[in-house]
């Protein structure tokens, strides 16, 4: 894997999506414990689930647009939480 | 694309150094060891914490969000060895995790459930299922002291009959857990027979994966005359080791930090070093103490402090000391005017237990020679470090990715 | 340094403070003792206050204390015409005329006797009002004591535009201050009790006999002394209730350290603090008053606690 920054965003933002990160990590494996018997909290953490992960997308794109980070196809793009760092991450040829 | 088929993929976040509230359940007293320099003083078979307490200290706990204002949380899960109730532990953290969600709390965007445990039960089922479960939420150190010789050397096996060391039942399971946590790092204690081997054992656990070793001397008054210079040649000879080993690239060792052995300041400088109160330790009687060290199982000489529990709540007149302890005034002449004062440690709970009266506000000064001498050490790695580093003109490069290490000392 | 020495002259000496004597036998100190003390305040120059029993003391006694200056507290029911300082539990005695006078009360009480402060206040020199349940003081009664305090600033300040100038621990202190002045238990003070050993104050004797700092044989001892001084008190150091009595066996008993007030004991001497302002700032508006002395600032908080937490 290569890795190389490509941009920053402000300590603001970067709580916005480690909140979010820490929210899906936090659903998904609540998921794992919760059953359609506990009807109610199902239907609340469903519903979560689906609006934590547009919210999550959301961000990308938005910052994506704002900043205009370079891309290429099979990259990803990596925060680091400590530095407020955009790495884009390539697999090794 | 990644596991999620999004384009992009997060580092690990790390955690919320020194902004988490930290709880921790004493879900046990029993450990399968009897380590020889363990300040556990009070183990036993008996106190395991019962469900009905847990959940009453929980519900307690996030029924008073407004008392608990920290933006994250670490649930921290300690004995004896904490392993040894999973069961208990899973059920805490199911419930953690539905109340949290429930009750629409602050923490549940924010948690970590943590363990530091003695890794002889970690590859059992039921522990390999719990850490499945949570994965993303863990963090789990486990204790290996060093070298086969210096690991059995304080850490046995309990009970009757000769003594056996754990190394062998610990060691096997290094590979798992760092497969599973790749950053792992692990906490070595060092009292006065350990001293010899502490290079060994330094190198030892680099050889076996563990890229950050957390090393620190027991606060209690274990020392004999001489151990200051003999500490001191073992940190020469680890930092000579490090340097023309080149770990220094990739590992860390808590013994060196550059931030230590400077004077304080006198007014900003003036912080509480242990976070004694800020914490929230619940035992199985159900009793609240600011820190385990606390508890009347850590305790030598004096009475436990207890300052609430489950039923009643926390009373606050009993946290105020500790939220205002500060450095100078726990602190005897001799550490105020110390002119490498920087990274000396103290543990409340021991200052508490070594005290003239039963208060928390008399520093104990036990490890000051060892203090001194690893500031010379340090001293020497650093000097010798940055020579090497200029004259290879690897230095800026370092710089900008040197390992760091958490100064984690109880 | 130390200044004062209490003698307890009996185990069931008249309580003038926080603790209850929970002795109901008679003991009176040895003679010995008694001299011995006696001997050890004249070499150390300390200022003397003997506590007096409900019965009277042999002539012995009565002649061995008179050989050092001091000053007598006595329970008033012994009708002691010399005493220097007289205390009653309760509302129910009759002030007498001149002098110190200590009405040791519960909190409730105290607000049910607002007129009798007003009558107390107007025979004796001095009144010092001493609560004794500020343990249980919550924040639901603050807005009674405040009113209280505020009612009774109002008394006082009519008197002194009378010309009278009446003394109450509660709300004339603090205008008459300029830096901290508290009790001193373990810093400038210390307790001689009827066994012939030191005690941090009368109270450490009553609670637990076993917590003494030194003997009449060996000297005082007290470890940790410095916890007693205002400088190792992160809270009170730089507290401007300047009148608060800061009671080191009220802090140990609410947060476990002689050197840590409870909240409890902040807020009371918080709200005295601010009727005493109140007062001073309503009589000086009719003259001059106390010139030498600075204002009494205004502030936002009850308990210092809540400011270094913040």
């Amino acid at each position: 894997m290569a890795k190389k920054k490509v941009g920053q965003v402000t300590p603001v933002e970067r709580d916005e999506i480690q909140r979010l990160f820490e929210r899906r990590n936090g659903l998904n494996e609540l998921a794992k414990i919760l059953t359609a018997d506990n009807a109610e909290l199902y239907e609340r953490l469903v519903t979560d689930m689906g609006e934590t992960g547009t919210k999550f997308q959301q961000w990308w794109d938005t910052m994506a647009q704002k900043y205009s980070w370079e891309s290429i196809p099979d990259g990803n793009w990596e925060i680091n939480f400590d530095t407020c760092e955009i790495f884009l991450v390539t697999p090794e040829v | 694309m990644n596991e999620d088929n999004k384009p992009f993929k997060e580092n690990d976040p790390g955690w919320q150094g020194g902004v988490a509230k930290n709880i921790t359940f004493i879900v046990t007293k029993d450990c399968q060891l009897a380590c020889k320099y363990c300040y556990l003083v009070g183990k036993n078979e008996k106190e395991r914490m019962s469900w009905e307490t847990a959940k009453a200290a929980i519900d307690y706990i996030l029924g008073h969000e407004a008392d608990f204002p920290e933006a994250s949380v670490v649930w921290d899960f300690i004995g004896g060895e904490p392993f040894l109730e999973i069961e208990l532990i899973d059920k805490i953290c199911d419930y953690l995790k539905t109340e949290m969600f429930r009750l629409r709390h602050h923490w549940f965007d924010s948690y970590r459930f943590s363990f530091s445990t003695n890794g002889i039960n970690y590859h059992t089922d039921k522990v390999q299922d719990f850490i499945k479960k949570n994965h993303t939420h863990l963090s789990i150190g486990i204790t290996i002291d060093g070298t086969r010789r210096k690991h059995d050397l304080n850490r046995i096996w309990k009970g009757d009959g000769p003594e056996r060391g754990s190394y062998d039942d610990v060691v096997r399971n290094i590979p798992l857990w760092l497969e599973q946590f790749p950053g792992g790092g692990t906490k070595v204690t060092i009292s006065s027979a350990d001293i010899p081997y502490i290079c060994e054992s330094v190198l030892h656990l680099y050889s076996l994966g563990i890229h950050e070793v957390n090393i620190n001397c027991v606060f209690e008054d274990v020392w004999s005359e001489g151990d200051d210079k003999r500490f001191e040649d073992q940190l020469m000879q680890l930092a000579d080791a490090i340097i023309d080993g080149g770990y220094y690239q990739d590992y860390a060792c808590s013994f060196f930090s550059e931030h230590i052995g400077k004077p304080l300041d006198p007014e900003l400088e003036n912080q509480n070093w242990c976070g004694a109160g800020k914490m929230l330790s619940v035992d199985a009687a159900g009793n609240f103490y600011p820190c385990t060290r606390f508890a009347a199982y850590s305790l030598r000489e004096k009475r436990p402090i207890i300052i609430g529990n489950v039923r009643d709540g926390i009373d606050k007149n009993k946290l105020r000391p500790f939220l205002t302890l500060d450095r100078l005034t726990q602190s005897p002449r001799e550490c105020i005017d110390c002119e490498v004062a920087s990274g000396c440690a103290w543990c409340q709970g021991e200052n508490y237990d070594a005290a003239a009266t039963p208060t928390v506000y008399q520093r104990a000064t036990a490890i000051c020679l060892m203090h001194k001498a690893r500031v010379r050490a340090n001293n020497y790695y650093w000097n010798r470090l940055f020579r090497k580093l200029e004259l290879e003109g690897e230095r800026e490069q370092w710089e900008k990715n040197k390992p760091e290490s958490n100064d984690v000392i109880c | 340094m130390l200044q004062y020495m209490i003698i307890l002259l009996d185990d069931t000496s008249t309580s003038f403070c926080h603790y209850e004597v929970n002795k109901t036998e008679r003991h009176l100190i040895s003679l010995d003792d008694l001299r011995a003390g006696i001997r050890l305040a004249m070499i150390e120059n300390l200022n003397v206050q003997m506590v007096y029993p409900d019965y009277e003391l042999p002539q012995e006694y009565k002649e061995l204390i008179n050989t050092i200056d001091h000053s007598d507290i006595v329970p008033i029911a012994l009708n002691h015409n010399d005493a220097d300082v007289v205390v009653t539990d309760g509302w129910n005695s009759t002030p007498p005329a001149g002098g110190v006078a200590v009405i040791r009360t519960t909190l409730a009480e105290l607000l049910q006797h607002g007129e009798d402060v007003s009558k107390w206040l107007a025979t004796v020199t001095r009144l010092n009002i001493v609560i004794t349940d500020v343990a249980s003081f919550t924040d639901d009664d603050q807005k009674a004591y405040s009113n209280f305090l505020n009612l009774l600033g109002e008394n006082i300040d009519k008197l002194y535009v009378n010309g009278a100038s009446p003394q109450l621990n509660l709300l004339t202190d603090r205008m008459m201050l300029s830096a901290m002045n508290n009790c001193g238990a373990g810093d400038t003070c210390i307790t001689l009790a009827p066994n012939g050993k030191f005690y941090v104050c009368p109270a450490f004797y009553y609670e637990n006999p076993d917590e003494s700092v030194g003997d009449l044989e060996n000297g005082i001892n007290i470890p940790n002394k410095q916890l007693y001084k205002l400088d190792y008190a992160p809270l009170c150091r730089q507290c401007d209730a300047w009148h608060c009595k800061r009671c080191v066996w009220l802090n140990r008993q609410l947060t476990l350290e002689v050197n840590t007030p409870g909240r409890e004991q902040c807020v009371m001497s918080h709200l005295e603090r601010n009727a005493s302002r109140q007062l001073l700032t309503s009589i000086r508006q009719k003259g001059t008053f106390l010139p030498d002395k600075p204002e009494i600032t205004e502030i936002d908080y009850l308990d210092p606690f809540d400011k270094i937490k913040n």
